[in-house]
């Protein structure tokens, strides 16, 4: 075995880097432990959580794209100057004379477009396969989990729209007046939401400011303590819901007689078998693969997939970037972030004309109705009372009708996007998409 | 899942990856390959050939750039308008042209950079966007492209404008004929009477001192035909104000389009712009635009002498009084002269009791615009009495 020489210290080759081909199981088990990046995983993993159908491995693209928007933002931390006054103008310099300037921020606005989209996707899909429920691991709290993806969907819309300020242009400048107006609406605390996030009445420099650290430093800092520990639980969980599963139904097949196993406990003080005792299979060599390379070669396609996917999508969709902010002249329509819009959309459907009497739909529509939507999210799991059987499996019989509920909520959201984003004109007006807009005045 | 579809993963990790180094050949190409680079190649190659291989080896390649710290712009035009200093590049096309000597000589390059003159986004290092005629760019290139869309009656006529951003104190500004023009227009037309311009005007009308700084959406289009921007707002607007904006009082003053483009090109001047002071020309008292002796003088007259109540009410707007020696610029309405027998033949009332209840366009001035106190309405009779009195002591003398 070849040795290297670290500070005078011998260290062989094999404890610097791990084995790309195990020729045992030992060796690939070494590989994993032996590596900081691969010791999310276990040694071992099902076919079904590794197959393309049941996961669609949406959580894996998510986290690219979270890899991206960091390694991309890092670079445009570089350029970006957070001011009023020279913000813009250094978009613009990003724009048109730093190499690859357009390219990386294309890239990185893109990216965070799409992993708002991702989340939710990701989110729709733990959901209908029932994936947010115990098996029949001891210590699994998969419902836990959950709540730390509702919080992480949450801060990802969130990490999105104080991005959306820092171009300093009418886009930003209006989306995230209209953003923020919405938040006033809460009741008691929203005026103080507002002025706390905005350092002020007015989005100015102090807002401007808030965003820019909130974006780039808390925020960012927030997901990755949180997805680490999204990560640790799903080993804690004793993997993907499918794999709980695929026990359950082994063990009806085969074991008529009562399921044995061991009990592993520290001098008798632990109640419970462990998880991965539980959950082990009967019959492993015919549904697992070794992690080392199967589980690590999909993910490095998902990731490579997802990476290319955005630098071709980013030659061809360019960030927008409007005229300099003005808080003089408002955009009609003045649009919130397209994730929002579906609340901008809600607060129009739900502020009431009644002859010169208005009732403004802001509380209803833009803080109760999301509001609900997300408790109701976050605490679902627990009112979900199906059966373990309906634990990872895509459209259980048992959850019909929570299914059908959520599915229909999750279409009228996207249909509310779909008519804010394409559909609403100047003066939030309804046009069908091969309606012409009024023509939009210009200076010339 | 079979477990040999997993195999199958390396060949399409293979072909992805061949797709991300496809897709990374054509980002370097399309590096390498700018637009500007083309414009530069071409220039050296046609200084080879008009000044000799010498002169071409010295250009150097590269983006290149004019930034003024005083003005806050940094303007890359250069980048392909490579040719704009050199001698001998008089009549070559562009955008290879030296630029006309003179106005560089007042206006040297470092200090000015070329958008605050010509407009178009300085940012920018491709033609269409340079140029600015893209969406959610404001300020285009005030060159040939604008100019075939307004059809302005002369030609290179729009860029003067941007002259007036610093000299629009001035009376007169060589070679910027149409807002020289327009100054004009405005002294003669008395458009003072009722606006504020530099801070100097009346209070019938909006404050112009910032007119050029509004947006585009603060304008109503609901009576414009075609094109829809403020240019064209303002061009309709100075032929038939009436016509576009109905609840309007300005007087239509029989604009053509020249007298409207210029008139257009000066009031979109009106901006605030942060400029230090050194940018604004030395004002020589004959040059900038203050009044003349003369006209301080009538103004004077007008002001202090018997028809004052008129003045200082704005009645002259609209009404002469010619027997007092007021001139009304914009005279829209009658001369007020011999209004005591006018208004009995015009409306079939005294003068008093038509003061008391106007009908027509005066009810409106005088119950919106011209509020006058029951005394004050006495002291107009009094004074109208006045002057029919000065007015037919001058009719008969004439006549004799």
């Amino acid at each position: 075995m070849a040795e290297v020489k670290v500070n005078g210290k011998k260290l062989t080759k094999r404890s610097l880097f791990w084995t790309w081909a195990p020729r045992s199981e030992k060796e690939a088990g070494d590989s994993i432990v032996r590596n900081l990046l691969l010791h999310w995983f276990p040694a071992k993993v099902t076919l079904k959580s590794l197959s393309w159908g049941y996961s669609l491995w949406l959580g894996t693209i998510t986290a690219t794209l979270f890899l991206i928007l960091t390694l991309t933002g890092v670079v445009l931390m570089f350029l970006y100057v957070p001011s009023v006054e020279r913000a813009y103008q250094s978009v613009k310099d990003i724009e048109y004379v730093v190499s690859f300037g357009w390219f990386i921020r294309a890239m990185h606005r893109n990216s965070a477009h799409l992993m708002v989209a991702f989340v939710f996707l990701h989110m729709v899909r733990v959901f209908l396969t029932g994936a947010y429920k115990n098996g029949i691991g001891v210590g699994q709290n998969r419902p836990l989990n959950w709540i730390v993806g509702v919080i992480l969907l949450l801060i990802t819309l969130f990490l999105s729209f104080t991005g959306y300020l820092l171009p300093w242009d009418q886009l930003a400048f209006w989306a995230i007046t209209v953003g923020t107006n919405i938040a006033k609406n809460a009741p008691i605390v929203g005026e103080w939401i507002r002025f706390v996030l905005l350092g002020g009445h007015e989005i100015e420099q102090n807002a401007l400011i808030r965003f820019y650290v909130l974006h780039c430093f808390f925020l960012p800092a927030a997901v990755l303590i949180l997805f680490s520990y999204h990560m640790w639980r799903i080993r804690k969980d004793g993997g993907l819901a499918c794999v709980d599963n695929l026990v359950l139904s082994q063990k009806k097949e085969k074991v008529k007689d009562g399921m044995k196993s061991k009990t592993y406990s520290l001098l008798g003080l632990t109640a419970g078998r462990t998880v991965q005792v539980e959950t082990s299979l009967i019959d492993e060599e015919k549904y697992t693969v070794n992690s080392v390379p199967f589980l690590i070669r999909r993910i490095g396609l998902v990731m490579l997939g997802t990476f290319v996917f955005v630098v071709l999508i980013s030659l061809f969709i360019h960030a927008p970037l409007e005229e300099p902010a003005n808080p003089n002249v408002t955009p009609n329509p003045a649009k919130a972030p397209w994730y929002f819009l579906w609340l901008q959309e809600l607060v129009a459907i739900t502020t009431i004309r009644i002859g010169g009497f208005v009732l403004n739909g802001a509380l209803v529509g833009g803080i109760l109705i999301p509001g609900i939507l997300v408790i109701l999210l976050a605490i679902w799991p627990y009112l979900d009372k199906s059966s373990n059987l309906s634990t990872g499996v895509w459209f259980s019989k048992e959850r019909m009708r929570q299914n059908i509920v959520f599915l229909v909520l999750c279409f009228l959201v996207i249909v509310l996007i779909i008519i804010g984003t394409y559909m609403r004109g100047p003066n939030w007006e309804f046009y069908f998409p091969w309606e012409p807009w009024p023509q939009l005045p210009k200076k010339f | 899942m079979d477990k040999s579809k997993l195999k199958k993963d390396v060949t399409i990790v293979y072909a992805v990856a061949l797709m991300g180094l496809i897709v990374t050949i054509i980002m370097y190409i399309g590096y390498f390959t700018p637009e500007w680079k083309k414009y530069q190649s071409e220039f050296k190659r046609y200084v080879s050939e008009k000044l000799g291989e010498e002169k071409a080896k010295a250009i150097e390649f590269g983006v290149k750039q004019i930034y003024v710290k005083e003005l806050n712009r940094v303007d890359r035009c250069i980048t392909c308008h490579m040719g704009y200093e050199w001698k001998g590049l008089e009549n070559a096309p562009n955008p290879f042209k030296t630029h006309p000597k003179e106005i560089l000589d007042k206006h040297p390059l470092q200090k000015y950079g070329c958008t605050i003159c010509h407009g178009g986004q300085g940012y920018a290092l491709n033609k269409e966007e340079a140029h600015g005629f893209i969406e959610h760019w404001e300020e285009p290139l005030l060159g040939k492209e604008l100019e075939d869309i307004y059809r302005p009656p002369d030609r290179k006529v729009l860029l003067q404008m941007n002259c007036n951003i610093c000299h629009r104190y001035d009376t007169l500004t060589p070679g910027a004929d149409y807002i020289n023009y327009a100054k004009k227009l405005v002294k003669e037309k008395g458009c003072r009477a009722c606006h504020k311009i530099n801070g100097r005007g009346g209070v019938i009308g909006p404050d112009l001192t910032y007119e050029g700084d509004k947006a585009p959406e603060q304008f109503d289009y609901s009576r414009i035909g075609g094109y829809k921007s403020v240019f064209a707002w303002h061009v309709a607007h100075f032929k038939n104000p009436k016509m576009v904006s109905p609840e309007s009082i300005m007087p239509e003053m029989g604009f053509g389009s020249r007298e409207a483009i210029a008139l257009t090109l000066l009031t979109m001047s009106w901006k605030k712009v942060n400029l230090p002071p050194e940018y604004y020309p030395q004002s020589y008292t004959a040059l900038a635009d203050l009044p003349t002796p003369e006209e301080i003088e009538k103004e004077r007259q007008m002001r202090e002498g018997e028809g004052a109540f008129f003045v200082n009410k704005g009645c002259f707007v609209c009404h002469s009084i010619s027997v007092f020696g007021i001139e009304s610029a914009a005279k829209i309405g009658p001369d007020l002269s011999n209004a005591l027998e006018d208004v009995q033949s015009r409306f079939g009332k005294t003068l008093e009791n038509f003061i008391k209840e106007p009908t027509g366009t005066m009810s409106i001035v005088l119950g919106s615009q011209i509020m006058l106190t029951d005394s004050e309405k006495v002291q107009v009779v009094e004074l109208l009495t006045k002057a029919y009195e000065k007015y037919r002591k001058q009719q008969l003398t004439s006549k004799h």
